[in-house]
């Protein structure tokens, strides 16, 4: 009789066999998938006796084809490539604009010095006195919506921290969920494989966000915290992130975990949040800077000049540009009510044609000015070295992002060699196993003859 | 190393997305013939394209001056030799005066003459440019050059009211040009001829009265003084208008290099850009033809 219970528990591990099989194919496409495997083990002989084999095999359990190292290695390098990848948008755009000759400040600031160079040959003409007036709105324009741009960029960097921290907040919960099912299914018996994948793909997701520390638990379920120590997911309690706006235009970011409260400042959160923050406080808030630095500058030195000159009239010079740095229509404007006429170019009360203020005006154009990015530089050049160093900057997370995608892929392909299926490998499988299906059937075919023998000879 | 049956998508569509990235990346270069899209690709070479458009702009600005202040001066040139014709004229006159020969109504024939020489150089003194402004009146263009005042003693009628400042105009680099020329002497000239107009015009003269002769002698010197000083300022101008002109070349030679530089630093090779693009074009069609060749395979055919 032992014959057919051995063949039997043949048939029914090859069927498992099968059915993990069938599983694997079924998933090819699926992605995060792990694959599955059969564990197979003899059964030790139930009766004694030096004859006695054994007792068929056993499945003891389902194989999950994964490698811990592996995830962490892509979850770490998700990080990576999540932090690259959100800067390289907002560097892309700043550079377009920045970058476009014809339309930026270098333009403008050409313009406008050219016109006080025009307006030297004939200090006194009105319509060489206007075209001063026109092209210096035409350079306060072009700063305004240079700002504008970079504000725009600023608000667009808070609403996207903002939407991540609530992204954040929503994989920490559902990592806690599968957490909280993983442990309970583990318990029960019930393979939790399909329930790991889901957790594991969400732990991929939420590193993407931001950078992880993800460690595993001897129920099966595992912790997350972000790379500064602070607890996203213990068990199946999630943290809560939020974000505090503070006076000066920047916000801080919190974790709450039970009743503590974890603040963030200072801390390199990695992933697409650390892409932001370090966007932001390296890249914009200096360029930003700079550009306000810039307008207030030229409009101090141009404003200064002119007080020191006379008008046409005679009259102590008024200025030219209007500083404001909370404007709602822009930071720099020129002067309402200026006319061409009040225009200080002469050094002379007495003699409107002298140009020797015009000729300091013009001078303020290689004098230096002071910005926050990058110290003491002419007028003339500022914007072309902002332009250098944020193309530099640029450059330098276009290359850490080509090498990112390239760790993450590596790390991708590396994950897959273990946990992917592959199709060739399957179809062997299933060949094997319905060989091994069939060939227990037939042993239990044997058998039966062998009992219908012996019962024939009982006829 | 173990191969999961995705792996192949996954590479393809990698291999697939990096070569579209740059063949679209050539293409753009190609329909823009900029060697750099974005400053990002060479922050050097970005710096030197703006610092060159700078200077572009600069010399640009520059030449537009010459090109006015060439304009100008010649016009200037022009009005001031005006001044010295009519000066030479009022010099022939007097010589002719001297000539002892003369009855007083010969010279009163020939300080009718006299009046409107006076009138014209005063006018040319007063020269106004389209905007009303007096060109020879140094840095306070609003006031007329010369004046004159009827009510004044002989002799100090004309006054220079204009200044002698000097409009400059920068022309190059840390270079600046005077735009204007002042005529404050020429006021003296014309309170002399206009004494010796009246002197001429008194009935009955004698030029061989020697204080007559005397006077003749003085405005003679003072006229040859005033040519002197007018040829002077004439080839002064034509002076500053040969430096211009060499600046103005040396600038357009400057200009020339810079855009030739300018071609060299931003502009595409697009023999190089063309066997890029034949390069990634081969690269994305031997892509697809090994991925069609690899999916082919698979164990299940053989089931």
């Amino acid at each position: 009789m032992s014959l057919i219970y051995n063949a039997l528990s043949g048939a029914l591990a090859a069927q498992a066999g099968l059915s993990a099989t069938s599983q694997n194919v079924a998933n090819v496409m699926t992605p995060g998938y792990s694959r599955q495997g059969v564990l197979l083990a003899s059964v030790q002989p139930l009766q004694s006796g030096a004859l006695s084999a054994g007792s068929g095999v056993t499945v003891p359990s389902l194989l999950r084809f994964s490698d811990n190292y592996k995830s962490l290695q892509m979850w770490s390098a998700a990080s990576e490539l999540g932090q690259r990848s959100t800067a390289q948008p907002y560097f892309t755009q700043l550079e377009q604009v920045l970058g476009e000759d014809e339309s930026g400040i270098n333009s403008g600031l050409d313009a406008f010095f050219g016109a006080l160079n025009a307006a030297s040959v004939e200090p006194t003409s009105s319509p060489l006195r206007q075209q001063v007036i026109t092209t210096a709105d035409a350079l306060a324009q072009r700063f305004n919506s240079l700002n504008q741009v970079l504000s725009n960029q600023r608000a667009s960097v808070a609403q996207q921290r903002y939407t991540s921290i609530a992204q954040v907040n929503t994989l920490s919960q559902q990592i806690a969920k599968l957490n909280e099912q993983i442990a309970r299914t583990q318990g029960t018996g019930v393979n939790p494989s399909g329930l790991i994948d889901a957790r594991d793909a969400k732990i991929d997701e939420l590193s993407s966000l931001v950078a992880l520390q993800v460690v595993p638990q001897s129920d099966g379920s595992s912790s997350v915290s972000l790379r500064g120590g602070q607890p996203l997911v213990v068990g199946a309690r999630a943290a809560d992130m939020r974000v505090q706006w503070n006076p000066d235009g920047s916000q801080t970011l919190f974790v709450d975990f039970a009743s503590e409260s974890f603040s963030l400042a200072n801390t390199r959160l990695g992933g697409q949040m650390g892409g932001l923050d370090d966007f932001e406080a390296r890249s914009l808030v200096p360029l930003m800077e700079s550009v306000m630095g810039m307008a207030q500058q030229l409009a101090d030195n141009v404003n200064g000049q002119l007080a020191a000159g006379y008008a046409l009239d005679g009259t102590t010079g008024l200025p030219l540009f209007v500083l404001d740095a909370t404007g709602a229509t822009g930071v720099l404007q020129v002067r309402a009510d200026v006319t061409a006429a009040q225009l200080a170019f002469s050094s002379n009360p007495a003699t409107p044609g002298n140009s020797d203020n015009l000729q300091a005006l013009i001078a303020l154009q290689r004098q230096p000015v002071t910005l926050a990015a990058l110290g003491s530089v002419s007028l003339a050049d500022a914007m072309t070295q902002l332009v250098a160093q944020l193309g530099m900057q640029s450059q330098q997370n276009t290359a850490a992002l080509s090498t990112a995608q390239t760790v993450r892929d590596q790390a991708q392909e590396s994950w897959k060699s273990t946990s992917g299926v592959n199709l060739d490998e399957e179809a062997a499988n299933l060949m094997q196993y319905q060989q091994m299906y069939q060939a227990n059937m037939k042993v239990i075919a044997i058998a039966n003859e062998l009992f219908d023998s012996t019962l024939a000879m009982l006829r | 190393m173990r191969i999961a049956s995705t792996q192949y998508h996954a590479t393809m569509n990698t291999a697939l997305q990096s070569a579209s990235v740059r063949l679209q990346n050539i293409l753009q270069k190609m329909a823009s013939g900029e060697r750099y899209l974005l400053p990002s690709e060479s922050p050097i070479a970005n710096v030197r394209l703006s610092r060159l458009t700078r200077e572009e702009a600069l010399l640009d600005q520059y030449r537009d001056n010459i090109a006015t202040l060439q304009s100008t001066m010649s016009r200037n040139e022009a009005v001031l030799s005006g001044m010295s014709a009519d000066l030479l004229s009022a010099r022939d006159l007097l010589v002719w005066v001297a000539d002892g020969s003369n009855t007083s109504e010969d010279i009163a024939a020939v300080a009718s003459s006299f009046e409107p020489l006076i009138a014209s150089l005063f006018y040319n003194a007063n020269t106004l440019d389209a905007e009303g402004r007096y060109v020879f009146s140094g840095t306070a263009p609003q006031t007329p050059t010369l004046s004159y005042d009827p009510a004044a003693p002989l002799g100090a009628r004309y006054t220079a009211t204009g200044n002698v400042e000097q409009q400059l105009v920068a022309v190059g680099n840390g270079i600046t040009q005077p735009a204007n020329v002042t005529v404050p002497e020429l006021a003296d000239t014309l309170n002399r001829m206009e004494s010796i107009y009246t002197t001429l015009r008194t009935p009955g003269i004698s030029v061989n009265d020697p204080v007559i002769r005397a006077a003749v002698a003085d405005t003679l010197v003072a006229l040859d003084e005033a040519l002197d000083i007018n040829s002077t300022k004439i080839a002064t101008l034509g002076g500053s208008q040969n430096i211009l002109a060499t600046l103005e070349s040396n600038h357009s030679n400057v200009s020339l290099s810079n855009q030739h530089a300018a071609l060299i630093v931003g502009q595409l090779d697009y023999g190089d850009a063309a066997v890029k693009l034949n390069g990634y074009h081969a690269a994305i069609e031997a892509t697809q033809k090994a991925y069609s060749k690899v999916s082919k395979l698979s164990l299940f055919d053989a089931l």
